[in-house]
């Protein structure tokens, strides 16, 4: 998709044949979205006389999802709105990053090693990172989910790698 | 009105054992802890919190999580009133004349008052939730299933109405959580639907999942791209209580404003935001000297402030009565409940009246509590505002994550939650708003079951819905509202209500 595209800030309108790019652009991908939930829901059945099936209600609003998104699209084209906003890099990938490695971790190795380098890398998702700071914060936080969560909630997680 | 006593004192003393005190106060606590944190807004905070409350009985945690819910909403505002950033939408209000308070060193009566109004709102919200309780659960009795799939039509159009921006956008994001809750096993047959045969998906994508991801983790992807510059009122906060004059001023106001909230609250769709507008609207209209508001009135947080806690409160009318939520945060309340195995609705009050009455009573606790803790704390919220926020995500992100692995004890949840807070960067990118989605979610599986009986019960003829009365009103106002919502002229003064003075 053409993310990235216009400037990063203010609110210029766009210019060129999409006048409302933030329209056009969702609008579009609720259109796929719809149409692969359609696909995916091909193969249950439908309508048994007058009875629904599995599969009429998901067809249902599939179908809608799908009309409303094409209107949204058709609106991008005749309507003027501000250009697409420029995606970050470095927060989504690292705090997303951090996330998956918790999910990764959390089994394996425990809480206590799982839960202090999501926070690192989390921490450096931010431009503002200090890295001594970040240390200690992550400690400090992974020992207070301890507390919280294993003593103070009795949570059924693993302290340790098993 | 014998009745309606008894029940009262039955929910007391539900709610009065020391356990259940202390879990209102812990709620209301911590509530106010996170929801003071600029940027996080009740539904993050409900959503974070959640696995908090997953050891303790149900009556226990309703309690809590209710806690939670008006600490939340209390912490907002004292965030809107001292950074001038609202913690959530219905705050925006706040900061227009509460945040002017505070640079003129009023921020204590600023404060004192949003408590008071907020207490008083919730005094009356409580007593309107148990004398209307009864009478709307009995209406709901008498609703078939095509009457209930009309009054989610209306709901959901509310919701869109209510929505800013967009109404064509609002619908679109119902109808893509609609498809997003078809997710999983068929309800009547068992047949898997657009799963992939992927196991985790065979029970349908967690509520848990798609709250934290679209409002926990997308809110922080936000915030990290704005670097903020906090306005926090460095003057020392001193006299904390308001004046004889400030209390003859808000006096009137606090009454309109409960009033007005408690009868929008119980309306579908954004029962807080709006109400917290149209008291504004309705203090500036009123006053004698309207260009005062915006410089610091202090009827322009008492108003929309008491507004805006008794519709939170009356808003909890329609999920208790008919088990349908009117809004996102008790769409939230509906996947607590699930979780701790309460199904919302009518049979609630009946089957499970201590659960009822004990979480109404507490509500009123919880505002007493409210405005105990918070007024000497304040000082403690001037401190935690100025932590900055490379300091507050990650703990934010933690705790989503614990509390999202929790739930079912699986790593793919936690996965499924990272891919959704793209969803939810993604929608912000593009200006859809991520609440009515999150509400045709929760609706979704409702609302087919509802359709697919009513069209059964009708042997399949579609009119059922335009000849049974009530049903063919619920439409009819439904049409109606969306009629209005979209015609130009009333649009631009909707459009106005949001944009005025934000």
């Amino acid at each position: 998709m053409a993310e990235g595209i216009g400037q990063p800030e203010g609110r210029a309108q766009a210019t060129g044949f999409i006048r409302n790019p933030q329209d056009f652009w969702g609008g579009l991908a609720l259109v796929a979205f719809a149409l692969f939930s359609l696909w995916a829901g091909s193969d249950l059945p439908g309508m048994r006389g007058f009875a629904f099936g599995p599969g009429t209600a998901p067809r249902l609003f599939g179908g809608l999802l799908l009309a409303t998104g094409a209107l949204v699209a058709i609106s991008g084209l005749i309507t003027h709105g501000p250009p697409l906003e420029r995606w970050g890099i470095r927060a989504p990938v690292l705090f997303l990053a951090s996330v998956v490695f918790f999910g990764l971790t959390i089994r394996p190795l425990g809480l206590v090693i799982s839960a202090f380098f999501t926070l690192m890398i989390a921490a450096a998702a931010s431009n503002e990172v200090r890295w001594i700071e970040a240390v200690i914060w992550s400690a400090v936080l992974t020992i207070f989910c301890i507390a919280l969560f294993i003593y103070g909630l009795n949570l059924p997680l693993q302290l340790w790698p098993r | 009105m014998m009745d309606l006593l008894s029940n009262l004192a039955f929910g007391i003393s539900v709610a009065a054992t020391w356990q259940n005190l202390l879990l209102c106060l812990t709620g209301a606590l911590v509530g106010t802890l996170v929801g003071v944190l600029p940027g996080v807004g009740p539904l993050a905070t409900i959503a974070m919190l959640l696995p908090i409350t997953y050891g303790l009985p149900p009556v226990g945690a309703l309690i809590m999580l209710a806690g939670i819910y008006y600490g939340a909403m209390y912490g907002g505002s004292t965030t809107a009133i001292l950074v001038n950033i609202p913690g959530e939408s219905a705050a925006v209000v706040t900061t227009l004349d509460g945040h002017q308070m505070a640079r003129q060193g009023r921020a204590g009566p600023a404060l004192a008052i949003a408590a008071i109004g907020s207490f008083f709102a919730g005094c009356v919200a409580t007593v309107v939730i148990a004398a209307a309780a009864a009478p709307l659960t009995s209406v709901a009795l008498l609703f078939g299933p095509a009457e209930y799939f009309s009054l989610m039509v209306l709901g959901l159009i509310f919701a869109v109405v209510l929505a800013k921006g967009s109404v064509l956008k609002a619908i679109c994001m119902i109808l893509f959580g609609l498809v997003l809750s078809m997710v999983g096993s068929d309800l009547e047959t068992g047949a898997g639907r657009l799963n992939f045969n992927i196991p985790e998906l065979a029970d349908g994508i967690n509520f848990v999942v798609i709250a934290m991801g679209v409002f926990g983790f997308a809110e922080v992807l936000r915030n990290l791209e704005v670097t903020h510059s906090r306005d926090v009122v460095n003057a020392k906060i001193t006299g904390l209580m308001p004046t004889r004059t400030d209390l003859k001023a808000a006096a009137p106001a606090i009454g309109r404003g409960t009033i007005l909230g408690s009868l929008l609250g119980i309306l579908p769709g954004g029962g807080t935001i709006i109400s917290a507008f149209a008291a504004y609207t309705l203090e500036k209209k009123l006053a004698k000297d309207p260009r005062r508001f915006g410089r610091g009135a202090i009827e322009g947080v008492a108003g929309p402030e008491s507004a805006n806690n008794a519709a939170s409160q009356t808003s909890f009318i329609p999920l208790l009565t008919l088990g349908i939520p009117p809004n996102p945060v008790m769409a939230l309340m509906v996947g607590a409940m699930t979780i701790h195995g309460i199904v919302p609705g009518p049979q609630v009050m009946t089957k499970q009246p201590e659960l009822f009455w004990g979480m109404i009573a507490s509500m009123w606790f919880g505002n007493l509590m409210l405005v105990i803790i918070n007024l000497p704390l304040v000082g403690l919220w001037v401190r935690l505002l100025r932590v900055p926020y490379r300091l507050l995500y990650p703990m934010i992100l933690i705790f989503c994550c614990i509390g999202v692995y929790s739930v079912n004890n699986s790593p793919t949840d936690v996965y499924a939650t990272a891919a959704f807070a793209l969803v939810g960067y993604w929608l912000v990118k593009h200006d859809f708003e991520p609440a009515p989605m999150l509400l045709g979610f929760v609706l979704g599986p409702l609302m087919e079951e509802n359709l697919r009986r009513a069209m059964l019960i009708a042997r399949g003829d579609a009119t059922v819905f335009i000849t049974r009365p009530i049903s063919a009103t619920l439409l009819a106002l439904s049409a109606l509202l969306l009629i209005i919502a979209v015609l130009p002229t009333i649009r631009k003064k909707r459009d106005e209500v949001f944009v005025e003075e934000g």
